[in-house]
């Protein structure tokens, strides 16, 4: 007696895992509106860090390049507490409105520019207008239970680059580096060059 | 299987290439990291906050009527923790369990979220205009009708200006001034030091006296102030060889009982008596009407008369109460103890302008009679604290219009037509004094969690919108109402905010005309029933306020190691005689009414007599109190001290018959007895000059010598290190050379407990459950869906799932026979072992032992195999059962906003996590990290544990035992220091026990 053999299972599970990901593909922030997504999923907690790579689009297209090398601000101007605490700190949306209450949407003609209206710096005289805190989206994001100190690493000389790649010049900020426990181990124990001394001790970061 | 059958379905090769499909389709779905989390920033940032660095704010406790000063520490904008202020000369750093617990009333779930009005017979949620406008229309019917001077306002006493302001706000209405009340004062005494020094309490010196007799005064835990009482107490008893002697006599050996070297087991009623003969009356007389052994008495008698300087105290309620107190100040006169021990020049003022439990009775009267026609409720929930018989719903109900301020749902808020929800104590401004010519300011420590008002800026917003009483209402709030009324005015209220206290004094409201008419208590021989019933206001939940807070109900009763569940205490041969055990339910019943609980067996209470705790029983007061427990209130009559005016709690005899259930008691106890394994150890003082180090010198604790430091360095340890044998590696130690570049192993984390100064409190537990995110397990919403305890509150402490990282054991030594019993207290935690049992047998590595001494739980490695948790000797790892720190399991302990009260320092651990104490590593971290960003090394002694910080007897000293400059390195090295199992197990602890002091009845004064 032969064995009708069900040769369509596998390609069919297969078609099934492609739909499903196809679909979960429509799930993604682009179909999220603003909400501020407080629930992390069943688990209640982030397992994983953020993936290498990812570079979600910002409410407003800010650009680093602008501020950073054209305009010579230091990464502190901004992230003020990357030097005095964990958390290396977001700009208030009045920092921002420090210049831009001067520097409007309405940009005027330069050199070989001609004059044009910024849709980006409209949109943040609009949250400013409004009373609204910008909503970024969170790039770089380590587990709950890794206690990450930026002053730490900061004043010891880690320069912002080493982690976050060359920020100064992306027009949409990415992720460089994995932030996985094996990339920060291995600059503490020292296998980068120039060796740094970092304790490597579990309970350093994880408590 | 027959001849040419081939396989059917699917085969073994078919099935695994299923399986291996299957798995590879569900990761690629499955491994989608696309979740969206948003970075929120400031619009504008406020000048002095840091992101991820908490800012303290200086404010008052407002749980009891004292008011402590704390500081909140806050980040983003929300306050997670209270720590006592250590400016403050009342509490001094130290704050309660009760104080600590406030930030679950601040979050709780079942606040009121906003105003509420009563329509079709029930509260709905409303504006505050519609609110506002009903409660304005109101007061402007009563000016024009006149019938304000009918209005009553009933506030939850405290000291400051607020009771100024509100009088005035109500004589600006017409309406007479309010009723300051605190269902827990001790009016008796209160009348009495007013009758005798002027002052309503007088400062208290524990630590002047040799010897202290407590008459059934509280005082660590609902007398008087118990934090600074408690600090003073623990300070006396420090001094070991001089420490004053502590004897209690009550009926029932309360917490304070336990803490004292003697309990004298007396009537209810016959304190009195007792009193007059230690004042050198007739001994015989009081030995018949105590029960009290002659000779007992004489040889205290005689004691007192020879201390020199002693201290005695009276508390307990019932007939007669103000007369003990009264004979209590004379006694103390006589002994000289007046200027000494009592400081009538350095009042205690937080219960200046106090209303009686009479007074309230009162004015329950008066609104039954329908001469009530507007009543304000704030902070007060008489339906609860008063009896069952007052009838308070009656009363409640014939007043036409009843407003409450209260801010959370509870029974008598539930009868009221208006409900204008106020700030909790942490969103709030104002100020107490709580000592003469020390003013203690309150701040909010963020913006208000739900939509509530300050009651005081209603009161100013109602004056404004009102024409007769606008034009005295010129400040735009409270708050700058009370800048403006400040002594010294602005510079004096900023400069005072910074460290939460300025000198000066607040005008005071005048004091209230007390009622002297209310139904006296008989003399409890004169009731029915063969048991007598002592009701006592519980150590966690004091009046019940704190029944709606899960680390209260939590919290262990710090005497019967019960919680969740009302108990009924019993003598153990009484117990004996009518066949009970514990757990069996007893039914007591008096004239007013039963209840049901189980019983009991308790060595500290009178034969003949039944104690029941006040505070649970609720009706209406949100998810974590209603149902739990019941509330003997409803036994009781509604009889006072008349003299006094202070509502008799121990006021009538019972019958008890044992029921024909059982019901297991919520407990966290292990065994009540030591059998011998010497956890919590005491010597008399006699022996203290003799105390030998009982080990050998290596292995006792803080040696300088860095072999046999407090944690590691044992020989286990040594050996995973490398240090013994042939194996080349013997000198790679790494991190754990204390040469070591990191300097990690220089330091040796270890910790000092006191147990002379150990009163078992439990302040520490519930510091450590604010600090550390510990799950609560016991709620009713939390039970186990099996139908055994299938909704029982506490089902899952019934099953051994408590999670408190600290607890506070108490140990039963001697009495087996009846005779004299010792309890003594223990705070049991992470031992933080140099050679754990623990750490060589996690599979995955994720306990180990850190350089610097801490015995270190990495959460995200641990899959849950619990072998740690049964190689630990002392019990002290916890394992999450259940997703308690998941949001979406049905067990999650922090509904919302409860989670905002989560520390963003310490990770919230998962279903399937051992957890423990880590000796507060994120405090060592932060420490570290701020140091290291400073430039400079850590100062000794800059930072301590949780649990060390909120302790009120200074008993937990936490630091570097390597280091001389550290506290805790010279006090483990105190003649007096044990370890826990280290003889018998070998364990090498980091935590260093003192032994306790004990000082026996002098054997020269007993009589023949």
């Amino acid at each position: 007696m032969t064995v009708r053999r069900k040769w369509a299972v596998i390609p069919g599970l297969f078609a099934l895992a492609a739909v499903a990901v196809l679909l979960s593909a429509y799930q993604g922030a682009a179909t999220r509106p603003d909400t501020i997504i407080t629930d992390k999923g069943a688990w209640g907690y982030s397992a994983a860090s953020s993936p290498q790579g990812r570079s979600p689009e910002q409410p407003i297209h800010f650009p680093h390049p602008t501020h950073v090398q054209t305009l010579g601000m230091n990464c502190l101007y901004c992230h003020y507490s990357a030097n005095k605490s964990t958390d290396p700190g977001l700009p208030a949306v009045s920092t921002c409105m420090g210049c831009h209450l001067a520097i409007g949407p309405k940009r005027p003609a330069m050199g070989d520019r001609p004059a044009f209206e910024s849709a980006e710096l409209t949109k943040l005289q609009q949250y400013w207008n409004e009373k609204k805190p910008i909503p970024w989206v969170r790039i770089h994001h380590v587990p709950d239970y890794v206690n990450f100190p930026h002053m730490t690493h900061v004043n010891a000389g880690v320069t912002c680059q080493t982690c976050h790649g060359q920020v100064q010049q992306m027009t949409q900020v990415y992720q460089y580096a994995s932030l996985n426990m094996g990339w920060c181990v291995n600059c503490h124990v020292g296998n980068v060059n120039p060796a740094w001394k970092a304790r490597y001790d579990c309970s350093v970061c994880h408590y | 299987m027959t001849e040419n059958s081939a396989p059917s379905g699917v085969g073994r090769r078919e099935f695994l290439k299923i399986l291996g499909a299957g798995s590879a389709a569900t990761a690629a779905i499955g491994c989608s990291s696309d979740r969206v989390e948003r970075l929120i920033p400031y619009l504008t940032q406020p000048d002095e906050t840091v992101p991820g660095v908490s800012t303290y704010y200086a404010s008052t406790c407002r749980e009891c009527s004292v008011g402590c000063g704390v500081l909140m520490e806050t980040r983003d904008g929300r306050t997670f923790k209270l720590e006592g202020n250590p400016d403050h000369p009342l509490n001094r750093g130290a704050l309660c369990a009760r104080g600590q617990a406030a930030v679950q009333g601040l979050y709780n779930p079942d606040r009121y979220r906003g105003p509420m009005i009563r329509k079709d017979d029930k509260l709905v949620p409303a504006t505050w205009t519609e609110a506002l406008q009903l409660l304005s229309q109101k007061l402007g019917e009563a000016q024009s009708a006149g019938t304000a001077g009918n209005a009553l306002f009933i506030n939850k006493h405290e000291s400051g200006s607020f009771p100024v302001f509100l009088d005035r706000w109500l004589a600006d209405f017409g309406m007479p001034a309010h009723l300051s009340y605190d269902s827990l004062a001790d009016h008796a005494v209160l009348a009495a030091n007013r009758q005798s020094y002027g002052v309503s309490w007088p400062s208290l010196s524990f630590s002047a006296a040799k010897l202290i007799v407590s008459i059934g005064a509280d005082f660590l835990e609902n007398w008087g102030a118990s934090v600074p009482q408690q600090l003073d107490f623990a300070d006396a008893r420090a001094k070991l060889e001089d420490a004053p002697r502590f004897v209690y006599i009550g009926p029932r050996r309360s917490l304070t009982g336990c803490n004292a070297d003697q309990w004298i087991a007396c009537k209810p009623g016959s304190e009195l008596a007792i009193a007059k003969a230690l004042a050198g009356g007739s001994v015989e007389s009081a030995a018949e009407a105590s029960g009290v052994p002659a000779a007992t008495l004489e040889s205290l008698q005689k004691e007192l008369a020879g201390a020199g300087r002693s201290l005695v105290l009276a508390g307990g309620s019932g007939a007669g109460a103000l007369d003990l107190a009264l004979a209590v100040n004379a006694l103390n006169r006589q002994l000289g103890n007046v200027g000494t021990t009592v400081l009538p020049d350095q009042p205690i003022t937080s219960f200046e302008g106090i209303a009686t439990d009479a007074d309230l009775r009162a004015a329950l009267e008066r609104m039954r009679a329908g001469q009530v026609s507007l009543l304000m409720l704030r902070g007060v929930n008489p339906l609860f604290t008063m009896p069952r018989a007052a009838r308070v719903p009656e009363a409640i109900r014939a007043v036409p219009f009843k407003v409450s301020f209260s801010s959370y749902p509870d029974e008598t808020s539930e009868l009221c037509d208006l409900v204008l929800p106020d700030h909790h104590p942490i969103e709030s401004w104002g100020d107490a004094q709580p000592l003469a010519g020390v003013i203690s300011l309150q701040q909010p420590g963020m913006d208000p969690v739900y939509d509530t008002r300050q009651t005081a800026d209603v009161l100013i917003d109602l004056a404004k919108g009102n024409q007769r009483t606008a034009a005295r209402y010129t400040a735009a709030n409270y708050m700058r109402w009370l800048i403006e009324n400040f002594p010294g005015g602005t510079a004096a209220f900023t400069a005072g905010l910074q460290k939460g206290i300025t000198s000066g004094s607040l005008p005071r409201a005048a004091a209230p005309a007390h009622v002297s008419n209310a139904p006296q208590a008989p003399a409890i021989d004169d009731t029915k029933g063969d048991f007598y019933l002592v009701v006592y206001p519980s150590p966690t939940l004091g009046d019940g306020s704190g029944a709606n807070k899960p680390w209260l109900q939590e919290l262990p009763d710090p005497v019967t190691k019960i919680c969740w569940q009302t108990w009924i205490e019993i003598n153990q041969q009484t117990a004996r005689k009518l066949g009970i055990d514990s757990g069996d339910i007893l039914h007591v019943e008096t004239d007013m009414g039963e209840l049901e609980a189980p019983a009991y067996v308790y060595m500290g209470i009178q034969e003949n007599t039944v104690a029941i705790a006040f505070g649970q029983g609720h009706t209406a007061y949100g998810r974590y109190a209603e149902g739990v427990g019941y509330n003997p209130g409803n036994l009781l009559p509604v009889s006072f001290d008349a003299a006094s005016g202070s509502l008799a709690w121990t006021a009538t005899r019972a019958k008890v018959t044992k029921g024909t259930t059982f019901a297991p008691l919520v407990t966290t106890e292990g065994s009540a007895r030591q059998h011998g394994r010497g956890i919590a150890r005491s010597i008399p003082v006699d022996e203290l000059p003799h105390l030998e180090m009982e080990h050998e010198e290596h292995d006792m604790p803080g040696k300088p010598d860095q072999s046999y430091l407090p944690g590691l360095r044992s020989r286990m340890a040594a050996d995973a290190m490398g240090e013994v044998g042939d194996s080349p590696s013997r000198f790679q130690k790494g991190m754990y050379d204390p040469e070591h570049w990191s300097g990690m192993a220089k330091r040796r984390w270890a910790m000092t407990i006191d147990l002379a100064r150990c009163t078992g409190c439990s302040a520490c537990v519930t510091a450590c459950y604010a600090e550390n995110n510990i799950p609560t397990v016991g709620a009713p919403y939390q039970t186990t869906h099996t139908a055994f305890l299938h909704g029982v509150p506490g089902s899952n402490i019934l099953k051994g799932r408590e999670m408190n990282w600290i607890r506070l054991e108490r140990y039963w030594e001697g009495g087996e026979d009846g005779g004299e019993f010792e309890p003594r207290f223990v705070p049991m935690l992470c031992q933080h072992c140099g050679n754990a049992p623990c750490e060589p047998v996690c599979p995955v590595y994720a306990t180990y032992h850190s350089p610097d001494g801490l015995n270190v739980q990495v959460y995200n490695r641990c899959v849950g195999t619990r072998y740690c948790s049964n190689n630990c000797p002392y019990k002290v790892r916890y394992f999450n059962w259940f997703g308690y720190g998941e949001p979406a399991r049905p067990q999650y302990a922090w509904p919302e906003r409860m989670n905002w009260q989560l520390n963003p320092d310490v990770t919230v651990r998962g279903k399937g996590v051992m957890e423990k104490c880590t000796f507060c590593v994120q405090r060592i971290r932060e420490s570290e990290h701020r140091a290291k960003a400073e430039g400079r090394e850590v100062k000794p002694d800059e930072f301590t544990t949780a649990c060390a910080q909120a302790c009120p007897s200074k008993a937990i000293t936490f630091g570097d035992a390597a280091d001389d400059e550290w506290s805790v390195a010279r006090m483990a090295q105190d003649r007096r220091a044990y370890h826990v199992f280290h003889e018998q197990l070998n364990t090498y602890p980091a935590v260093v026990y003192l032994q306790k002091v004990t000082h026996p009845a002098p054997k020269s004064a007993a009589g023949a």
